[in-house]
């Protein structure tokens, strides 16, 4: 290849500069001997642990109450799933054993409830709520578990924001949210008057912490659920918990059909 | 790669792949630097919460989620929606942490300094309203408490992590919840959390208001981003005539308890009727279990005040500086405020003397001439009163010593007037003009005010006029409105009204009844501030309005002031046809709802004070 006067001068301006580069990585360590990567915990651009409360402040009435059967209204449900909600009978569930429909991943998130959430090692956060007493695991890497309960399986990543000069080609910034993928749950209820939830829906939440200045921790959990059976389109909300200091009010209670 | 222009192209991506190499790998929360997120483009929300209130409206007493506190409570419940049929109400924008839950579509941008391409700005456009908000990214300081509010408020950002964080301050009172009187205060101040997830944004809202919260509102609102221009972006409103021949004193709203709507949204859904009426509770999952232990009786207490309490005190920011210096506020134009002597100073420019409204206490009158030094070389020419009270006229002796009257020698006027009975002096060019209604110089004269203080140039009727500094000036006299002197001072091409005690931001009106003063009278003198004011957009804006004390308004200032007049004569009316003595009305606490934002039970002028000088001008003169 012939290069030009003019192509070459570009070129020999920029060596340097890239000779300086290759200098500052060599003082990291060195590109050919990559330090391990963080553990997931170590890599949490923020805490999560502690305990949380909801605060109820949308769809107030539908998430503090049992709504009225027939009562689901914005939600973008599909003819199927309104004929579902429309014959939602919580006698039967009960009589069933299955009182914990509206407690699995797709509706826990928006009762009233307060949660706890800790890591379990180095590479899961387990979340659990008073509400219905539920645990749910957030695996980062490989999931784990088979699902089919009403937790389902839930695959974690830190996802964080592509700054443009943040690592070569693009790599994280500061910041970030917890994403969490959920699938393979049990069908179960969006809210606990029988709106359903099928067993190929895929719950995608994002966990981000918010410090009010002078005051509060927030945590808002973000949550689009797709369900092609039962939804119209995605379906998304946003959640808030407010952090408590201490255990006060931590109420382990079951599940309720009602 | 065949030109040269590619090569230097390759030779900037090396450039910046090298960059890395040097920089830290950290997105900045330093104002003025590259944001860590990118918010720009076309958002439409998503309704998939609150639908019915975010679309149709909230029903009545639905307030379940709101941490309201007592005052909040009942100043919602007092609330009649047709209140949006009076003229000044019916363009009313929405409050910045309503506004993001409004429906239409939503544009956001970037404002960038043209040199350095820093972020200066970001700004966020609503449909619904018209809404613009600035969110200011260039370290900025918040106006002073003085300063104008808007519905907007005054938003500063930064980055922090992966979220813009947005405080705002200076906005309006307003409503917290669409429809159903749910109140904010315009002393809320406002944190906002944005964080873009691919092409989802979700703004969470966090409402801090001392006046109507117990605790902090918190909400979040979804977006979805679109990938072209939606073109609706505009929302025309102009006020009219909705209902015709109605009293200009009528103001929608129910007397404490007799609101016919409050039990409907609970007895619609089946709900325990306190449900929605617990304030903070009703947020966390303990709503269960208290609602459990709620009676009949405390259930049905909801409605009004309780009973036995002291009157709250006002929980809002002192607007006055109180650091010993004079500040100025530009208002528009030539006109300015001066703040920092008791009541607003309001000073007018030009190629003529210095008009100047009310002279403050006159604690610090060498300050506050000594600002006035730093807008114009001329003197004071004109000084005129909107009362005769201390806050107003204290520096009357000495800024009109300070000042001259360059139109008065050699002038037949003064050759003729006998100045020993007009108060007029004897040089002129040693002492400004002072102006008012003929009862403030009565009165001040009654009260045994040194002549230099008095204002002589007075008028007797319901108008005085004057052109100066390109401007015209009119002094309207309010008939027994706070006493029987009042006057507003309007300048007409600059569109500023001065109120005097009138209006303040403050406090409860001061109506002195033993000189003259009366609920009506001030309540008519507020319709006339109304009658001369023109928004500039949705409400906002136009006519500014000097407050005797406080921050500087507009009109909506001034309106929510009326309708407050006018909600508590007519409770206290109410109860004076049912024959209540003045102790069982301040038992009432007829001012419940209000006392978060006026109140005081020490000082000059407190809360029972108010009460009674509305009782006794109603004793005096019924009200129709």
């Amino acid at each position: 290849m012939k290069l030009g006067l003019t192509k070459a001068a570009v070129l020999l301006a920029f060596l340097p500069a890239l000779a300086f580069n290759v200098l500052v990585d060599a003082q990291r360590g060195g590109r050919g001997v990559p330090a391990a990567p963080p553990t997931p915990r170590a890599a949490a651009p923020f805490d999560l642990s502690g305990q949380w409360v909801s605060l109820i402040t949308e769809d107030w009435r539908q998430r503090q109450f049992t709504p009225a059967k027939g009562d689901y209204v914005p939600l973008p449900l599909s003819p199927a799933a309104r004929k579902i909600a429309d014959s939602w009978d919580p006698a039967k569930d009960e009589a069933v054993g299955e009182q914990c429909r509206a407690y699995g991943a797709a509706g826990l998130m928006r009762l009233p409830t307060r949660i706890r959430i800790a890591w379990d090692g180095e590479t899961a956060l387990k979340l659990e709520t008073d509400a219905g007493t539920q645990t749910r695991m957030f695996y980062f890497g490989a999931p784990q578990g088979s699902g089919g309960d009403w937790q389902g399986v839930s695959a974690a990543t830190w996802d964080a924001p592509r700054a443009p000069f943040a690592g070569r080609g693009g790599g994280p910034s500061s910041g970030g949210s917890l994403k969490v993928v959920t699938t393979r749950m049990k069908p179960g209820y969006l809210r606990k008057n029988g709106v359903p939830y099928g067993a190929n829906a895929v719950l995608t939440e994002y966990f981000d912490r918010f410090d009010v200045p002078g005051g509060d921790a927030l945590l808002v959990v973000t949550s689009e659920l797709v369900d092609t059976e039962n939804l119209m389109t995605p379906y998304w909300t946003s959640q808030q918990f407010k952090r408590e200091n201490g255990t006060t009010g931590w109420n382990p209670t079951p599940c309720a059909a009602r | 790669m065949k030109s040269a222009r590619g090569w230097i192209s390759a030779g900037l991506m090396l450039l910046c792949v090298t960059l890395s190499g040097q920089a830290p790998q950290i997105p900045t929360a330093i104002p003025g630097q590259a944001p860590p997120v990118d918010l720009s483009g076309y958002w439409s929300p998503v309704l998939h919460e609150d639908l019915t209130e975010r679309g149709p409206g909230s029903e009545i007493a639905d307030y379940g989620g709101f941490p309201l506190n007592e005052a909040g409570r009942l100043w919602a419940l007092s609330y009649d929606p047709s209140r949006v049929t009076l003229r000044h109400h019916q363009c009313e924008a929405y409050l910045a942490p309503y506004q993001m839950r409004a429906l239409g579509n939503f544009r956001i941008w970037e404002e960038r300094e043209e040199h350095t391409q820093r972020l200066v700005a970001i700004h966020i456009w609503a449909q619904t309203t018209e809404g613009h908000r600035i969110v200011w990214m260039d370290g900025r300081p918040h106006p002073p408490a003085w300063a104008p509010h808007t519905f907007r408020g005054f938003s500063t950002g930064q980055f922090v992590g992966n979220a813009l964080v947005v405080r705002t301050t200076h906005m309006k009172n307003g409503a917290l919840r669409r429809g159903n009187g749910a109140p904010e205060s315009d002393q809320a101040t406002l944190t906002e959390f944005f964080v873009r997830h691919d092409d989802h944004l979700t703004n969470v809202t966090v409402v801090t208001d001392p006046v109507f919260l117990s605790e902090p509102m918190v909400r979040s609102n979804d977006f979805s981003r679109q990938p072209v221009d939606p073109g609706a972006w505009l929302y025309a409103c102009d006020d009219g005539e909705q209902i015709l021949d109605r009293p200009k004193d009528y103001v929608p709203h129910y007397v404490f308890g007799k609101q016919p709507f409050a039990r409907e949204f609970a007895t619609r859904y089946k709900l325990p009727v306190a449900s929605s009426l617990l304030g903070g509770v009703t947020m966390y999952p303990e709503l269960a279990a208290r609602l459990r232990s709620v009676t009949d009786a405390e259930a049905n207490a909801l409605f009004a005040p309780a009973a036995g309490r002291s009157p709250e005190t006002s929980k809002g920011i002192d607007p006055e500086p109180r650091d010993g210096n004079i500040h100025i506020w530009p208002v528009r134009e030539n006109v300015y405020m001066l703040v920092g002597d008791g009541g607003n100073i309001v000073v007018q420019t030009g190629d003529q003397g210095a008009f100047v409204v009310d002279t403050g206490e006159g604690t610090m009158s060498e300050k506050v001439i000594a600002a006035i030094r730093t807008l114009t070389d001329k003197p004071i020419q004109f000084i005129a009163n909107t009362n005769f009270r201390r806050e107003h006229t204290g520096g009357n002796a000495a800024l009109g010593a300070a000042g001259q009257d360059p139109s008065l020698p050699g002038s037949f006027f003064l050759v003729q007037a006998p100045r020993g009975v007009t108060g007029f002096f004897d040089d002129p060019l040693k002492h400004a003009t002072m102006m008012a209604h003929v009862n403030v110089q009565v009165r001040m004269q009654a009260a045994g005010a040194p002549a230099g203080a008095v204002p002589a140039d007075t008028y007797l009727d319901d108008r005085r006029r004057k052109f100066h500094n390109g401007d015209s000036i009119e002094l309207f006299h309010q008939p027994n409105a706070v006493t029987d002197g009042d006057s507003l001072v309007y300048f007409r091409r600059a569109d500023v009204i001065v109120a005097g005690d009138i209006f303040t931001t403050t406090q409860y009106p001061v109506i002195d009844v033993k000189s003259g003063g009366s609920v009506q009278g001030l309540i008519a003198a507020l319709n006339d501030i109304l009658d001369r004011t023109v928004y500039r957009h949705q409400g906002e804006g136009g006519t500014y309005i000097v407050p005797g004390h406080g921050y500087l308004a507009d009109e909506h200032e001034v309106v929510e002031y009326r309708d407050m007049v006018v909600i508590v004569r007519d409770r206290i009316k109410a109860l004076i046809q049912a024959g209540a003595t003045l102790q069982q009305v301040k038992a009432a606490r007829v001012t419940a709802d209000y006392d978060t934002q006026f109140g005081a039970n020490t000082g000059p002028w407190t809360t029972d004070m108010f009460v009674e000088a509305v009782y006794s001008s109603l004793k005096a003169a019924p009200a129709r």
